[in-house]
C-alpha cells in the first residue's frame, strides 16, 4: 500500500531531481582552486579527468581560469545551463553561494563543505538556514560534509576518490566518508565494478530512503550496498526495502551491545537498537554483512551471477583440504551439500583417477586438466541435486592456472543458469587464471571460506526473494 | 493500582491475553475474602504507584493456602514495606490466583525511536537474563512472523517438548505476540512493556505478571 503511493504521489519528483545530482549534465563546481592539495582542486581535477562528456565549469570569484577551464565569479555568470553544483567553499560562503545556485536554476547540489550539524550548535542552525535555501528552490542536496557521489557510468567522479571505478552493477551508499572512499579504491585493487557511489554525509535533505529509491529503478544498478551508522527514518526505509527485488546487503556499525542502564523492563535492557536493526533489516530482506570484505565478496557475487533455485551446493577441487574447509564452511552457514545422481558420479568417475573422490565434494586427486574440470563443470551443473557449484583450483607448479580457468569459462559463456562460484588458491601463478575467470563474469575469491560466504548471500537474497512472492 | 497497571491489566483483557482471576484488598480481613472468593492458593502482591521493583520490598508472596495465612501474610507484607520505604503510598494488595506450573516464557515490547515497537520473545528465568536467547521483530508481527520468532531461538525445542516434556501450546504463545502485536498498533504511547511470566501449558496460556511504561 505504503509503496504504491510513495511511487505515484512522490517518487517521480524525487527521482527528476536525483537525476540533476546522479545524471546531470552540467556540473559547476563552486570553490574550485588552483592549488594542488585542495579539495577545491581535487574536485575539479576528478571531474575533468574522467571522460564527463558534458560541460564543467569552476567558480571562484579568484581566478580567471583553472585547469585550462575558465571560471567564473559566481553560477550566475555561468552561461549556459547548470543542473548539479559541487559546492567545496568555507562554511562562511556556504549559504551565499546555495542561495545563487538556486537563483540559477540549479537543481542538485553535493555539499562537500563541512562544519555543519556535525560539529556544534551554531553549525546545526546553518545546516537549518541551508535547508530552507534547498527547500524554497525545490533542489535536493547530498550532505552536507559529504566526500561526494561518482557515477561510473557517467564517467563522472565528484569526489575525491583519485581515479573513477571500474563499471559494474554494484552501487554503494556510505555514511562514513573516508572509509566509502578507501573501499572505493580497494573494489578497483579487487577488480570489482562500481556504478554509484554516495557519500551521504550529514542526510540533511537527501537520505537513505531517498537513495534507495533512486538506485531500486537505476537501470545500471543490481546490487546496492550500503555502510550504516544510522537510519534516519526506520520504517519508511524497511518497507520501501521490502519491495525492492535487487538485493541489498548492509553492514551497520556498532554490533556491540550497549544495553541499556534503565531496567524498568526486561525487553527495555535486551533491545539493544543493533538487535532492532538486525530484526528490521531481516524483516525487509536487506543481507547484513558482518564485515567489510564479506560486504563487497557478496556484492560481487550477487552482481554477476544468477539466482541459485536451493541451497544445495556442488563442490569441486584438485586437492582434499580446501574442499573440506569450503564443505564445512557451507554447513555452518547453512548450505548443503547432497548427494549426486548416480549418472553423474558415472559420468565423473570416467575423468578422475581411481583413487580420486566422485562424489559430492569432487575430489580430482590433483588432475587440473581442461578435460576433467570442464567435464566434472558440466555433469554437476546438468545434476538436478545441485542448485550451485564452487570449483577450487588449488594451484601447484604442475599445472598452469588458466587451463581449468579456461575449462569453466567456456561453460559459463553458453549462459549458465546456476551460479558457479570460483576460488583459485595458491597467490603467485594463479593472476593468469584469475584474469581470466575475472572477464569470464566468474567471481573469484582467494579463499574458499570467502566463496562459500558469497555464495550464501546469493542463497539467502533469493531465499527472501521466494518467501515475498509466495 | 495505579493508572498504567490498572491500564495494563485492562488492556491485556481486552485484547484477550488470558490473565489470572484478580482482585484488590485494602485491609486483612478484605484480602481474606477475596482469597476465599479467587479460590486458595493465591498469591499477594503489594498495590503501591511508588513502588515498581516489589519483590525487594517483600511486596511478593506466594502459594497462600489459608486465610491465616492470608491474613499472616497482609500484616507481614505491610510491616516489612514500612520498614523498607517509610515514606511510599500504599493502597493495599492484589490477590491473584496462584498459576498452575508451566512453561514460564517472557513477551515484551520496547518502543524504538527508528523502528517503533519491536516485540521481544524468549524464554523465562534463566534463559533471558543470562543467556540473551531473544527473539525480535518490528511491528506489526503476523502469526507467521510470531512463529519464526518463536522456533527462531536456541531453546525452542524445549517449547517443542524437548526430552520427554510434554510440548507448550505453540498457537498459544504466538495469540498472545499477535495479540501485542495489534495492541501496540493502537496504543503508540507505550514504551515498554513485559507479560513475564507468561506460563505455557500444553493447552494454552496465562500472563502471571506484566509491567508497561508509556509516554
Amino acid at each position: 500500500m505504503y509503496r504504491v503511493w510513495l511511487k505515484n504521489e512522490i517518487s517521480g519528483e524525487i527521482q527528476l531531481t536525483l537525476k540533476a545530482i546522479f545524471e546531470p549534465e552540467s556540473i559547476a563546481v563552486i570553490g574550485a582552486s588552483a592549488t594542488p592539495g585542495k579539495w577545491g582542486y581535487t574536485i575539479l581535477k576528478n571531474m575533468l579527468g574522467n571522460g564527463f562528456p558534458g560541460p564543467v565549469y569552476p567558480v571562484n570569484p579568484k581566478a580567471t581560469d583553472i585547469l585550462e577551464q575558465t571560471c567564473y565569479p559566481s553560477v550566475l555568470d555561468i552561461p549556459g545551463p547548470v543542473d548539479l553544483a559541487v559546492i567545496v567553499v568555507p562554511i562562511s560562503h556556504a549559504l551565499a553561494v546555495t542561495e545563487e545556485c538556486g537563483q540559477k536554476g540549479i537543481k542538485g547540489i553535493i555539499m562537500v563543505t563541512a562544519g555543519f550539524r556535525e560539529v556544534s550548535g551554531e553549525g546545526k542552525q546553518l545546516e537549518e538556514q541551508l535547508m530552507g535555501i534547498v527547500d524554497r528552490y525545490g533542489m535536493r542536496l547530498i550532505g552536507p560534509n559529504t566526500l561526494g557521489v561518482v557515477n561510473a557510468h557517467a564517467g563522472m567522479n565528484a569526489s575525491i576518490i583519485s581515479k573513477l571505478p571500474a563499471k559494474g552493477g554494484i552501487s554503494f551508499i556510505t555514511q562514513s566518508g573516508t572509509l566509502g572512499l578507501a573501499l572505493a579504491d580497494w573494489t578497483m585493487e579487487m577488480g570489482i565494478g562500481l556504478n554509484i557511489v554516495v557519500s551521504t554525509g550529514n542526510k540533511a535533505n537527501v537520505d537513505d530512503v531517498d537513495l534507495l529509491e533512486y538506485l531500486a529503478d537505476d537501470k545500471q544498478t543490481d546490487v546496492i550496498a550500503m555502510y550504516i551508522e544510522g537510519i534516519n527514518h526506520g520504517r519508511e526505509f524497511m518497507e520501501l526495502a521490502k519491495g525492492i527485488s535487487k538485493p541489498i546487503l548492509a553492514v551497520k556499525a556498532g554490533r556491540t551491545r550497549s544495553g541499556s542502564k534503565a531496567v524498568f523492563s526486561h525487553t527495555g535492557s535486551l533491545a539493544g537498537s543493533d538487535d532492532v536493526y538486525s530484526a528490521a533489516f531481516k524483516q525487509a530482506g536487506i543481507i547484513r554483512i558482518e564485515n567489510i570484505d564479506d560486504l563487497f565478496d557478496s556484492a560481487l557475487a550477487l552482481s554477476v551471477q544468477p539466482a541459485p533455485a536451493g541451497n544445495r551446493v556442488g563442490i569441486i577441487s584438485n586437492g582434499g583440504g580446501a574442499s573440506i574447509i569450503a564443505s564445512d564452511t557451507c554447513e555452518r552457514l547453512g548450505l548443503a551439500i547432497p548427494g549426486l545422481e548416480p549418472g553423474t558420479r558415472a559420468s565423473i568417475k570416467e575423468l578422475v583417477p581411481k583413487f580420486a573422490s566422485y562424489s559430492n565434494p569432487v575430489d580430482t586427486a590433483g588432475l587440473a586438466s581442461y578435460e576433467t574440470y570442464n567435464g566434472i563443470v558440466k555433469h554437476m551443473l546438468r545434476d538436478p541435486n545441485i542448485d550451485a557449484l564452487i570449483v577450487i583450483y588449488v594451484h601447484t607448479v604442475m599445472w598452469d592456472s588458466r587451463i581449468p580457468a579456461n575449462a569453466i569459462v567456456d561453460i559459463h559463456r553458453g549462459r549458465c543458469l546456476k551460479p558457479v562460484i570460483t576460488c583459485w588458491l595458491g597467490g603467485a601463478g594463479t593472476e593468469a587464471g584469475i584474469d581470466i575467470l575475472k572477464a569470464g563474469g566468474l567471481p573469484n575469491y582467494p579463499v574458499p571460506e570467502r566463496a562459500v560466504k558469497a555464495l550464501a548471500s546469493l542463497v539467502k537474497h533469493h531465499g527472501f526473494l521466494k518467501k515475498v512472492k509466495e | 493500582m495505579n493508572g498504567n497497571e490498572e491500564r495494563l491489566w485492562k488492556l491485556l483483557g481486552d485484547w484477550n491475553i488470558p490473565v489470572l482471576p484478580m482482585a484488590a484488598a485494602s485491609s486483612a480481613g478484605m484480602a481474606v475474602e477475596v482469597a476465599k472468593t479467587l479460590g486458595h492458593p493465591v498469591v499477594m502482591k503489594l498495590l503501591s504507584r511508588d513502588i515498581t521493583h516489589k519483590s525487594d520490598v517483600g511486596g511478593v508472596i506466594l502459594d497462600l493456602g489459608s486465610d491465616k495465612e492470608v491474613k499472616d501474610a497482609y500484616h507481614g507484607m505491610m510491616k516489612s514495606v514500612k520498614q523498607h520505604l517509610p515514606e511510599a503510598r500504599i493502597e493495599g494488595v492484589v490477590l491473584q490466583k496462584m498459576a498452575e506450573p508451566g512453561l514460564e516464557v517472557i513477551i515484551g515490547a520496547k518502543l524504538d525511536p527508528q523502528f517503533g515497537h519491536v516485540i521481544m520473545f524468549g524464554l523465562g528465568g534463566i534463559f533471558v537474563e543470562i543467556c540473551r536467547d531473544v527473539s525480535f521483530r518490528v511491528t506489526p508481527v503476523d502469526r507467521e512472523m510470531a512463529r519464526e520468532m518463536v522456533l527462531e531461538i536456541k531453546g525452542s525445542p524445549i517449547i517443542e517438548g524437548a526430552r520427554g516434556r510434554e510440548s507448550a501450546d505453540l498457537d498459544a504463545i504466538i495469540d498472545v505476540i499477535t495479540a501485542l502485536s495489534s495492541m501496540l498498533e493502537k496504543n503508540p504511547d507505550i514504551t515498554e512493556i513485559d507479560i513475564n511470566p507468561l506460563i505455557v501449558y500444553s493447552q494454552g496460556s496465562v500472563a502471571v505478571d506484566a509491567r508497561m511504561l508509556t509516554k
